[in-house]
């Protein structure tokens, strides 16, 4: 695979409409199951979707989508499982091995999934990327048309402190932050009462600061996690639980919201 | 520089860039001064560091003579690279710095309105 040379070169991915980055400055926060949920909520509301894995040291798409390693040989990219296109490291490495690389490795592997995958015609890319604001995220920023970007937190403020350097990198690169969006935020036991488990507020604590909309909680269900292991995420296998509905009403309003804002505009080019 | 603020056009203008901006300004940034201030690590190291006043030029330099810039391409939605002739291309220039670097040659319109008559 050639590498995809220097930041100035962009790709243009003419089939995807909306580009949309899944961030948290935190590691932890459920990035990943809130981006693999997203997705498939987004395609149960008949969007046509993919799902790219730009956390290159960790990957966890293929684990919940009941994937795993594949024969690089005979499998076209992106895989698609339930209805979601899907490109992850995962499937390119043994579970158990270990990818280590220096920063320019990834950034030429996330480069890479971008340009050299067959995305085709999609209304929505959702990218799950890793915490932190390194490599990855410069590269997404730099060479992909990115429309959006959410920001996953829990509710306490250790997640805050690095949730708000995540908006601030978005500030930076000039990548329209969407909303705020607040994970892990009660748990509701069975006689019906409400735990504060991780704190309160963080989310909307941070959306105010940010002055972007808060894009709702979402409950601690055991659920959760166990649909993720098994491979197939929970609002898929447990469509009627309250934190199925709550991905469902986040998919309506990320769907809402890109409608209603203007594409962003490519920088002109400069006439020498 | 508030974030809505683009660039709408960059054209060579002689020895420098003239860039037109959404909220009206029109400034003009000389390559000296990009070159002067590019912000890559390199360029950032060296200006650090004292003049040194027996800096021999390399053939490179002294064969590109003033820095002049051959490609500027555009990063993400928030920045240009500038490729030099003496093949220097480290450096990437956020709008703000464009716009900081830059000298108006009109004001911003809404300043306008406030001028004194």
């Amino acid at each position: 695979m050639p590498p995809p040379s220097g930041p100035g070169q962009k790709f243009s991915l003419p089939g995807v409409k909306h580009l949309i980055a899944v961030a948290s400055g935190k590691g932890g926060v459920g990035k990943s199951t809130v981006a693999a949920n997203l997705a498939v909520a987004l395609q149960m509301a008949g969007q046509r979707v993919g799902l790219m894995d730009a956390d290159i040291y960790g990957p966890s798409v293929p684990l919940m989508f009941g994937l795993g390693q594949v024969d690089q040989t005979r499998t076209p990219f992106p895989i698609e499982k339930y209805g979601v296109k899907l490109m992850s490291m995962g499937f390119l490495v043994d579970p158990g091995q270990a990818v280590i690389w220096r920063g320019p490795k990834v950034a030429q592997a996330v480069g890479s999934f971008l340009a050299q995958i067959p995305w085709g015609d999609l209304d929505f890319l959702i990218i799950d990327l890793p915490p932190g604001t390194g490599d990855a995220q410069l590269t997404l920023s730099q060479q992909a048309p990115l429309t959006g970007a959410i920001i996953v937190t829990t509710p306490g403020e250790v997640s805050l402190i690095d949730a708000r350097k995540g908006v601030k990198m978005f500030e930076e690169v000039r990548v329209p932050v969407l909303g705020v969006i607040e994970n892990m935020s009660h748990f509701t036991s069975a006689d019906g009462q409400k735990h504060a488990i991780f704190g309160t507020g963080g989310g909307a604590k941070l959306a105010a600061e940010a002055g972007v909309p808060f894009l709702g909680e979402l409950p601690i269900d055991p659920r959760v996690a166990t649909a993720g292991d098994a491979g197939e995420p929970v609002v898929r296998k447990h469509p009627e639980s309250p934190v199925s509905a709550a991905y469902v009403e986040l998919a309506r309003t990320v769907v809402a919201e890109m409608t209603k804002r203007p594409q962003a505009n490519a920088l002109p080019t400069v006439e020498m | 520089m508030p974030a809505d603020v683009l660039p709408l056009s960059i054209k060579r203008d002689g020895d420098a860039f003239r860039i037109e901006w959404s909220d009206g300004v029109a400034a003009s940034v000389p390559f000296l001064t990009l070159r002067n201030n590019c912000p890559c690590a390199t360029c950032n190291d060296e200006r650090t560091k004292p003049a040194d006043p027996f800096r021999v030029l390399s053939a490179r330099e002294v064969s590109a003579g003033l820095p002049v810039p051959v490609a500027m391409k555009a990063v993400g939605h928030y920045a240009y690279q500038i490729t030099w002739n003496d093949g220097h291309d480290a450096g990437i220039f956020t709008l703000d710095a464009l716009r900081r670097l830059g000298h108006p040659a009109t004001p911003p319109k809404d300043l306008e309105h406030h001028a004194p008559a």
